[in-house]
């Protein structure tokens, strides 16, 4: 039997941004390799849902990154920028190669993300701020009835911030329905495991409690991850919380579930060896 | 120099201006954090519901989220106390509002030590460091009913955030409705040559009483509103103290890196005269009147007559 011509085009989708999802993560391993510093393993972990938003969701567009009508995007856990730089780049809002430039004096990739930055709508980095501010722009796209969709990525160490919950709070009392946000659930956060650090879980139950709309996906299967941002962005009356169980440093082996991934680059031999495996000639 | 009792509080006197500047920007959103009928924004909320945003309790947040509206383009103001929007909410403040340069505006109640009352939870003695201090910040601090509203006008006609510093109680009214304030003005209230006293807000009225105390005795005091604390008029200090050769900076404040720390500097650079400084001295104050608390803490007129007379001595 063939399949139905909706599934053979969304299948179509799945395959180009699974294959686009290698592309970030080479680029991200790259720069940060090449800058010697920057945060690589929750970039890796969240580089299967800003692909799906960047390739396929997001209505955006790099000639003009301003332009009113387009949905918003924030990544609230800012420090993993190379995951978003890499996206912004390969979208076309700056050349490819300015990625080789993160983190260094007169870049206008900064170490953590500015609205300054072609396609970055806000400044974020101090964790939750992100968060705040999507309210804000939710807001304002709901109550002066706009027509854009707002999406923030969250951290699962992130999270632990008071910040985060009023926010929660205040996009239930306002009906954010045009507000979603994802928490890549990597499980890991800088000194550790989440569990030993504060633990969050359950975070959806949690986000259930302040009346939002949950949805639990793999953060790593491409068409769950497609699937369930285009069911989030459709759904009235609520505000949706995707929450995305990920891994930590995706698609390196050696860097998977590895603490000192968090924040530091790898070393020339972990640096060949992850470019391998990401063209899978290992 | 007249005293005339003021009707209202400086809060509500920029709450009400703001009702009024609501029609003249229609764009204008408010938003407040639970105390909308302590900042009197529920007067805007009353007229503009669809306007108006509670935020609830979370002053970190609202700052947030009115840095997510006006990242979009808007001009918001932000209503709280000064404890809380300058510590509680001040990474917001900066990192998001600040560094973006966004139009948000504060509507800054309970300034200094006027909620005497209420303790020092409630008392806003670091707010003039912490925003004064921020990149891209303007501040100002008017003394009474006419300043603060026109304070609306001049934050919303500067672009980028803009603090205003209000108090909680009625205190004085000495300017009419013609006169005029703008961004980094001031205003000579009363001439004098033998000693320049320079300051903002409440403590203008402490300034003012000890200048007559001081004329009574013969020593003519120049007293200075530096309602805009950032940029601060130097040019009128200058050619204040250029006619008196000395200084007094009293404020509603902590003496450290306050308005005495910014003159003092500027007259050591620029022209040195003899000078001193009254305010908190790295110290908490307490709960209870607003003037017994000013006296007990040395920033009463009593101690402002004192200090100047010791400077020219």
């Amino acid at each position: 039997m063939q399949p139905h011509k909706d599934t053979q085009k969304f299948n179509e989708r799945v395959e180009l941004l699974k294959s686009k999802a290698k592309e970030v993560r080479h680029h991200i391993v790259d720069m940060v390799y090449t800058a010697k510093s920057g945060h690589i393993g929750g970039s890796m972990s969240a580089a299967d849902i800003m692909t799906a938003l960047y390739f396929d969701i997001l209505n955006i567009d790099p000639n003009k990154p301003r332009w009113a009508d387009r949905d918003r995007m924030i990544l609230s856990k800012g420090h993993v920028c190379p995951v978003l730089y890499t996206c912004l780049a390969l979208r076309g809002y700056f050349p490819v190669e300015t990625l080789k430039t993160l983190r260094q004096f007169g870049s206008i990739l900064q170490g953590h993300p500015i609205s300054k930055t072609p396609g970055v709508d806000v400044s974020s980095g101090s964790l939750g701020h992100g968060f705040g501010q999507s309210i804000g722009i939710a807001l304002e796209g709901k109550y002066m009835k706009k027509d854009y969709s707002v999406y923030v990525v969250l951290g699962n160490g992130e999270i632990q911030e008071g910040l985060i919950w009023e926010a929660a709070s205040a996009a239930d009392k306002y009906k954010l329905d045009n507000l979603v946000a994802i928490v890549d659930d990597n499980r890991m956060q800088n000194d550790g495991f989440t569990d030993g650090i504060m633990p969050m879980d359950p975070i959806d139950k949690k986000f259930e409690a302040f009346n939002w709309e949950v949805m639990k996906i793999d953060g790593h299967n491409m068409a769950e991850v497609l699937a369930t941002i285009e069911k989030a962005k459709a759904f009235k009356g609520k505000p949706v919380c995707i929450v995305a169980n990920t891994i930590k440093g995706k698609g390196v082996g050696l860097m998977e579930n590895e603490q000192r991934f968090h924040g530091k680059p790898p070393t020339d031999e972990e640096f060949q060896i992850a470019l391998k495996e990401i063209r899978g000639e290992v | 120099m007249k005293l005339k009792a003021a009707k209202v509080p400086t809060r509500r006197a920029f709450a009400d201006r703001l009702v009024e500047y609501g029609e003249i920007d229609p764009e204008l959103i408010v938003f407040d954090a639970d105390i909308g009928y302590s900042t009197y924004t529920h007067l805007f909320g009353d007229k503009y519901p669809e306007r108006y945003f509670n935020m609830g309790i979370q002053e970190l947040n609202a700052v947030d989220t009115a840095a997510g509206m006006a990242a979009e383009g808007r001009t918001v103001l932000m209503a709280s106390y000064g404890v809380f929007l300058t510590m509680r909410a001040v990474e917001a403040i900066r990192s998001f509002v600040c560094y973006q340069n966004l139009n948000v505006k504060f509507l800054s109640s309970h300034g200094g030590l006027t909620p005497g009352i209420d303790g020092v939870t409630h008392q806003a003695t670091e707010d003039m460091a912490a925003m004064t201090t921020i990149p891209n910040m303007k501040v100002l601090a008017p003394a009474d009913t006419e300043s603060a509203r026109r304070s609306v006008d001049v934050s919303m006609q500067t672009p980028g955030p803009c603090f205003v510093r209000l108090m909680r109680d009625p205190l004085f009214d000495i300017y009419g409705p013609d006169e005029q304030f703008q961004m980094g003005g001031s205003k000579v209230v009363r001439e004098g040559q033998d000693i320049t006293i320079a300051t903002y807000g409440d403590m203008l009225f402490q300034a003012l009483e000890a200048a007559e105390t001081l004329a009574a005795t013969g020593i003519e005091a120049e007293v200075l509103d530096l309602y805009s604390m950032k940029p601060v008029d130097y040019a009128a200090v200058r050619k204040s103290v250029k006619k008196t050769g000395r200084l007094l900076v009293p404020e509603d404040h902590q003496k450290r890196n306050g308005l005495g720390y910014e003159l003092a500097a500027y007259c050591l650079r620029e022209y040195p005269v003899p000078f001193d400084h009254m305010g908190l001295e790295d110290t908490f104050a307490e709960s209870g009147d607003y003037y017994k608390i000013l006296d007990k803490y040395g920033l009463s007129a009593a101690h402002i007559v004192e200090r100047a007379q010791n400077l020219i001595k």
